[in-house]
């Protein structure tokens, strides 16, 4: 070893010099302030997980999966070239292998009839739209047409009608999860009544403008005029009458990201509304200062509407 | 024993019902482990920086690790025998030399101005000159070549412990400590001392 690389001698003049440097002492309260600190303290993460263990069944996995894939292409390179049928080995068919797991004789025949799927009882049935191919220039025609836009309109109706259930439905669960208050049976009952309410009002109204709506079109298959499938279509009276649905959503579309968020905020702010007021008020029977309830219902559906 | 009194005496027993406690939030063995072990890492941060507030800082820091690992080191004190002093101490060095990186990136002045400027009496100015020339001198080593002094000089501590500390194995140690030792003494020579 060098001089150099040796010990330093407390009574050499690098000793001395290094010992003139004393350290001071820790403050009496330093105890007292680290202690006081650990209140702040946030709670420990949690053990990150070993790195060895993963890559040990890492590696193990890949070897099995390296393995099967070499077994799979040896066989198949020993099928492939007939080298099986030169070896004497009696190899079975996939039927009698088959026979021999499931104690049937024919493998080809499946073990249960497969089993139709049929919609459930509550499940709505899907409707679809109707397509108005061709021009309509007969009274029969019209009506035909007529009857089934209605009948997607009752189905899309009741299909509303249920999602709102759900929405109420989850709004409760929601809320009992939270441990907020939620609306007594009696409350709830109000409530369900207000939104069918709410509801039929906005049918009525749909419905008298698609009679007014109707009645013109009847007039003019009367006069001999043709109709076409934009004649039934709701945005093209939407744009000569009051803004709809694309107008809202172009105006949503213009806003910016802070006046898009605000809006949200509004909107579900607005769909809480409803039952809140019946929670938080002791007078259930007052109507609800902001929006109507029926706008969890998600009306602006009503914009697609066909006549 | 160190220059201060202290001995190493890290009972293995002691510190893992200590570990216990302090996993368990008792915040009376906490207080006893800061009394037993604090000043010993200020100490080391304080040789290690030549700054008195910052090694509190790190003692404070290192000390807040402990009770923040405490769950894990004491499910794990059992089967891997770690010893509270020597993990301590560990946290410490490591935390002194990310602070020394961190000062050297954004500051140049490596050891501190005096704080107080106050008049003083000659034999104490001659001790505060030498005691900044110690400090000087130590600064100017890398970071790892000041723990390895500091450990092993000033703390006392055998090499095969301080290895521990630094984490490092012992040959690599022992060859850290002689650069460390060799580059001292040169620049206690180029400063015009006699090693």
């Amino acid at each position: 070893m060098k001089d150099t690389e040796m010990p330093i001698s407390r009574d050499s003049a690098l000793g001395r010099l290094l010992g003139a440097d004393k350290a001071p002492a820790l403050p009496k309260d330093f105890a007292d302030r680290v202690v006081a600190q650990t209140a702040d303290r946030a709670a420990p993460l949690p053990q990150a997980r070993s790195g060895n263990g993963g890559v040990r069944r890492w590696r193990s996995g890949r070897r099995l999966a390296a393995g099967a894939v070499i077994f799979g292409a040896l066989a198949s390179t020993a099928a492939a070239t007939g080298l099986l049928d030169d070896l004497p080995i009696a190899l079975p068919s996939p039927e009698k292998v088959w026979a021999t797991i499931t104690g049937q004789s024919d493998a080809s025949e499946p073990v249960d009839p497969p089993i139709e799927r049929t919609p459930a009882q509550n499940e709505p049935e899907t409707i679809k739209p109707v397509k108005i191919e061709g021009p309509i220039d007969s009274p029969e025609e019209l009506e035909e047409a007529f009857r089934r836009v209605d009948e997607v309109r009752t189905n899309r109706a009741d299909t509303r009608r249920e999602r709102i259930d759900r929405r109420l439905d989850n709004a409760i669960d929601r809320r009992r999860e939270q441990g907020l208050p939620v609306p007594t049976p009696e409350q709830e009952q109000r409530l369900r009544d207000r939104i069918d309410r709410v509801r039929e009002r906005r049918e009525e109204r749909v419905d008298q403008r698609l009679d007014e709506r109707r009645d013109e079109m009847r007039e003019r298959i009367e006069n001999g005029e043709e109709l076409s499938r934009e004649d039934f279509i709701r945005e093209q009276r939407d744009a000569v009458g009051r803004p709809g649905r694309r107008d809202r959503l172009e105006r949503f579309r213009d806003m910016t990201p802070e006046q898009r968020r605000s809006r949200i905020r509004q909107i579900r702010e607005q769909r809480q509304q409803g039952l809140r007021e019946l929670i938080e008020e002791e007078d259930a029977s007052q109507p609800p200062a902001v929006g109507e309830p029926d706008n969890a219902s998600g009306s602006t559906e009503e914009g697609n509407e066909k006549i | 024993m160190t220059s201060d009194g202290e001995f190493y005496s890290d009972r293995q027993d002691d510190e893992a019902q200590l570990i216990a406690r302090i996993a368990a939030r008792d915040e009376h063995a906490f207080r006893s482990t800061i009394e037993r072990h604090a000043e010993r890492l200020h100490r080391i941060a304080y040789r290690m920086m030549g700054d008195a507030h910052e090694a509190e800082d790190i003692a404070q820091e290192a000390m807040l690790r402990l009770w923040d690992h405490a769950p894990r080191l004491d499910a794990s004190a059992g089967a891997r025998g770690i010893k509270l002093g020597g993990w301590l101490k560990r946290v410490a060095v490591n935390l002194t030399i990310d602070r020394l990186r961190l000062k050297k990136r954004t500051s140049d002045s490596e050891v501190p101005e005096r704080a107080d400027d106050a008049p003083l009496a000659d034999d104490q100015i001659q001790s505060e000159e030498e005691g900044a020339a110690a400090r000087a001198l130590i600064a100017d080593l890398p970071e790892r070549q000041r723990a390895a002094i500091v450990l092993t000089y000033y703390e006392e501590m055998p090499n095969a412990e301080a290895a521990v500390v630094m984490d490092m194995n012992i040959k690599a140690f022992e060859s850290l400590l002689h650069r460390a030792r060799a580059a001292l003494r040169k620049k206690f020579e180029d400063q015009g001392g006699a090693a």
